[in-house]
C-alpha cells in the first residue's frame, strides 16, 4: 500500500511538474517592441540628422523624452518576472517618438528652407541700405557713433553672410538681426537728419531764384554756394557762367549759429572787400557781409528764449578765400577755392556782387532721385 | 567514478560560461560611455559633428540591445560586447580625429589672424596718403571707423584664439579678413585713381 501511494504521489508531482513546463514553455510570454524601438531610434537619428536639434528645438526634444521614456519603461518592465511584463507603454512611447521626430524633421526643413528664403532677401535689403548709406552719406558729416554703428553693421552683415554661406543659418539670423538694428537705425538716423536739412529748401528755392533774377536784370555776375554740392557757381545775365569746387567748414551742415561753431551760414550776402594776397593769409580773398541784418536778428531770437547763452558771439569775418583744393571740409565756417579758381573769381567779381549760400540747389527728392 | 567527476566538472564549465556570457557588461558600457563623454569634452560635436552624432547613434543601439538581452531568460551579451569594442574603438578615433581637426583649424585662425594683422598695418600706412579727394574728410572717417571695426574683430577673434574657442576665432577671423582686404582694396584704388604712390 505505501508503495501504491508513493508511486501515486510520484506520478501527481511529475504530472505536475510537466503541466507547469507545459504552461512555461506554450504560455504567450510579452515580447518587447524591438522593432518599434529601432525605428524610432532611426527617426530620431534622422531627425538629428536634419538638424531638426537647431531648428525645430521643440519637436525634437519631443520626439527625444518620449525615446527616453520608452528606454526607461523597457527597462522597468525588463524587471518584473517575465510573464508579467508588460510593453504598452514602451510601444506607445516608441510610436510617439516616431511620430514626434518625423513632424520635427518636416519642422526643420520647412524652417531651414524659410529661414533661407529670409535670410537671403535680408542680406540683400540690407547690402542695399549699407549701398545707400555709401552713396548717400559718404560725404555726409554724420557722428562718429553714428559712423561707428554703421561699420559695426556692416561687419556683422559680413560676418552673417558667411556664416549663410557655411549653411549655420541660425548664427547667420543672430548676426543679421544685430547687423539689422545697427544699420537701419543707423540709416533711419541719417535720414532724418538730412531731411531736416533740407526742411529749409523752400526758403533756400526763392534766395536760389532772386539771386539769379538778380544777375539777369543787372546783367552782372551773382555767386551761388550750394554746400550739399559743394559748388561754388557764378551766374552772368541770370545763366550759369561758371562752376567750382569749394571746401567748406568742418560742421557745415546748417546755418552758422555762433562763433567758433564751425558752420558756414546760409542766407543771401554781398562782397564788401576784396583782399589780394598782400592783405589775408589765404592766398585772396572775398570778405561777406556776414552777419547780415537776418542773422543778427536770429540771433539775438535765440539769445532772447535761451538756445544760445547770453555770452554768445555771432562771429563773423566770412569769405571765400584761396588755399583749397585739400578735398576735406577744414575752413572755420569760410568758403574755399583752390588758388587758381580764386584767381579766376577774384577777377570777375566786384565788392556789392551778390553771393548767395544755400543748403542745396536740389531738393532732398532730386537729389535721392539722381 | 572518474567519468562522474568529469561530467561534474564539464556542467560546472557550462553552468560558468553561459552564467558570465549572461551578465550585463557594464564595465564595457561604462569604458564606452565615458570615452563618447571624453570625445564631447573635446568638442567633437563642434569639430566633428556627424562622427559625435554617429557614435551618439551606435550607443544608442548598444542600450537598446542591452535591454533585447536582459528581456530573455537565456541572456547573451557577446554581440553587445563586440558592439561596444567597435563603438568605444569609434569614440576613441574621433577624440584623436577631434584634436587633428582644431589643430587644423587652430592653425587656419592663426594664419589668417597673422594675415590680418599685416593687412591692418598697411592700410594704416596707407590711410595717411588718401588724397582727402573731393569727398573728404567724412570718406577718411568712414574708413577709419571700418578700421577700428576690423581691429576690434581682430581683438575679439585672438581673444577667442586664446581661450581655445578656435572655430568661432576662424569665423571671426574670416569676416575681419574680408572687411580689411575690402578697406585696403579702397584705399588702394583711391591711392591709384589719385596717382599716389604707396
Amino acid at each position: 500500500m505505501g508503495k501504491y501511494r508513493k508511486h501515486i504521489l510520484f506520478i501527481s508531482l511529475l504530472t505536475l511538474l510537466i503541466t507547469f513546463a507545459g504552461v512555461l514553455i506554450f504560455y504567450p510570454v510579452p515580447t518587447p517592441p524591438e522593432s518599434a524601438v529601432r525605428y524610432a531610434r532611426m527617426a530620431l537619428s534622422s531627425a538629428r540628422k536634419n538638424n531638426a536639434d537647431l531648428y525645430a528645438e521643440n519637436l525634437y526634444y519631443d520626439a527625444k523624452i518620449y525615446y527616453d521614456s520608452a528606454m526607461k519603461a523597457w527597462q522597468r518592465e525588463n524587471m518584473k518576472f517575465i510573464y508579467r511584463r508588460n510593453f504598452d507603454s514602451v510601444l506607445k512611447y516608441a510610436d510617439l517618438t516616431m511620430k514626434k521626430a518625423y513632424l520635427s524633421i518636416q519642422a526643420s526643413q520647412s524652417n531651414i528652407s524659410d529661414l533661407r528664403i529670409n535670410l537671403s532677401q535680408k542680406l540683400s535689403a540690407l547690402k542695399e541700405i549699407v549701398h545707400e548709406i555709401s552713396r548717400r552719406f559718404e560725404d555726409y558729416p554724420l557722428d562718429a557713433e553714428i559712423r561707428d554703428r554703421i561699420s559695426k553693421g556692416g561687419f556683422l552683415l559680413e560676418e552673417g553672410a558667411i556664416a549663410y554661406r557655411i549653411g549655420d543659418y541660425l548664427k547667420a539670423d543672430s548676426k543679421i538681426r544685430e547687423s539689422e538694428h545697427l544699420l537701419a537705425s543707423s540709416y533711419e538716423y541719417a535720414h532724418t537728419h538730412l531731411r531736416n536739412y533740407f526742411r529749409l529748401y523752400p526758403q533756400w528755392k526763392i534766395w536760389i531764384d532772386s539771386t539769379i533774377t538778380v544777375s539777369d536784370s543787372t546783367n552782372d555776375y551773382s555767386i551761388i554756394i550750394d554746400k550739399y554740392s559743394r559748388k561754388l557757381i557764378v551766374y552772368n545775365d541770370g545763366k550759369k557762367f561758371r562752376e567750382y569746387s569749394a571746401e567748406l567748414s568742418q560742421n557745415w551742415v546748417g546755418d552758422k549759429r555762433v562763433r567758433g561753431d564751425k558752420a558756414t551760414p546760409e542766407g543771401m550776402y554781398k562782397i564788401t572787400r576784396k583782399f589780394r594776397s598782400d592783405s589775408t593769409k589765404y592766398y585772396k580773398a572775398l570778405l561777406l557781409n556776414y552777419p547780415n541784418e537776418e542773422d543778427s536778428a536770429n540771433f539775438e531770437r535765440a539769445k532772447a528764449r535761451g538756445a544760445l547763452p547770453q555770452s554768445a558771439k555771432i562771429g563773423g569775418m566770412i569769405e571765400i578765400h584761396g588755399h583749397g583744393g585739400k578735398g576735406i571740409d577744414w575752413t572755420e565756417g569760410c568758403i574755399a577755392l583752390t588758388n587758381n579758381d580764386m584767381d579766376n573769381l577774384f577777377n570777375i567779381v566786384k565788392v556789392g556782387t551778390p553771393v548767395t549760400i544755400v543748403g542745396s540747389m536740389q531738393s532732398l527728392r532730386q537729389i535721392l532721385r539722381n | 567514478m572518474k567519468n562522474k567527476v568529469l561530467f561534474g566538472l564539464a556542467t560546472l564549465a557550462i553552468v560558468a560560461m553561459l552564467s558570465s556570457c549572461g551578465k550585463v557588461p557594464q564595465a564595457e558600457i561604462d569604458a564606452t560611455n565615458a570615452a563618447i563623454a571624453a570625445a564631447q569634452a573635446a568638442e567633437a560635436n563642434v569639430y566633428l559633428p556627424a562622427e559625435f552624432t554617429a557614435l551618439q547613434d551606435s550607443m544608442n543601439a548598444i542600450t537598446a540591445a542591452v535591454e533585447v538581452q536582459k528581456g530573455k531568460l537565456f541572456k547573451k551579451f557577446g554581440t553587445v560586447k563586440e558592439q561596444l569594442a567597435t563603438t568605444l574603438a569609434q569614440a576613441n578615433q574621433v577624440a584623436a580625429n577631434v584634436a587633428a581637426k582644431k589643430e587644423e583649424v587652430k592653425k587656419e585662425a592663426d594664419t589668417i589672424l597673422n594675415g590680418i594683422k599685416s593687412v591692418v598695418a598697411e592700410n594704416a600706412k596707407l590711410v595717411v596718403k588718401l588724397p582727402r579727394g573731393k569727398e573728404g574728410a567724412a570718406v577718411i572717417e568712414a574708413i577709419k571707423a571700418d578700421m577700428a571695426t576690423v581691429d576690434g574683430s581682430v581683438a575679439e577673434a585672438q581673444g577667442m584664439f586664446d581661450k581655445g574657442a578656435f572655430m568661432d576665432a576662424l569665423n571671426k577671423a574670416k569676416a575681419a579678413q574680408e572687411k580689411a582686404t575690402a578697406i585696403n582694396t579702397e584705399i588702394k584704388e583711391v591711392l591709384t585713381k589719385a596717382r599716389i604712390r604707396f
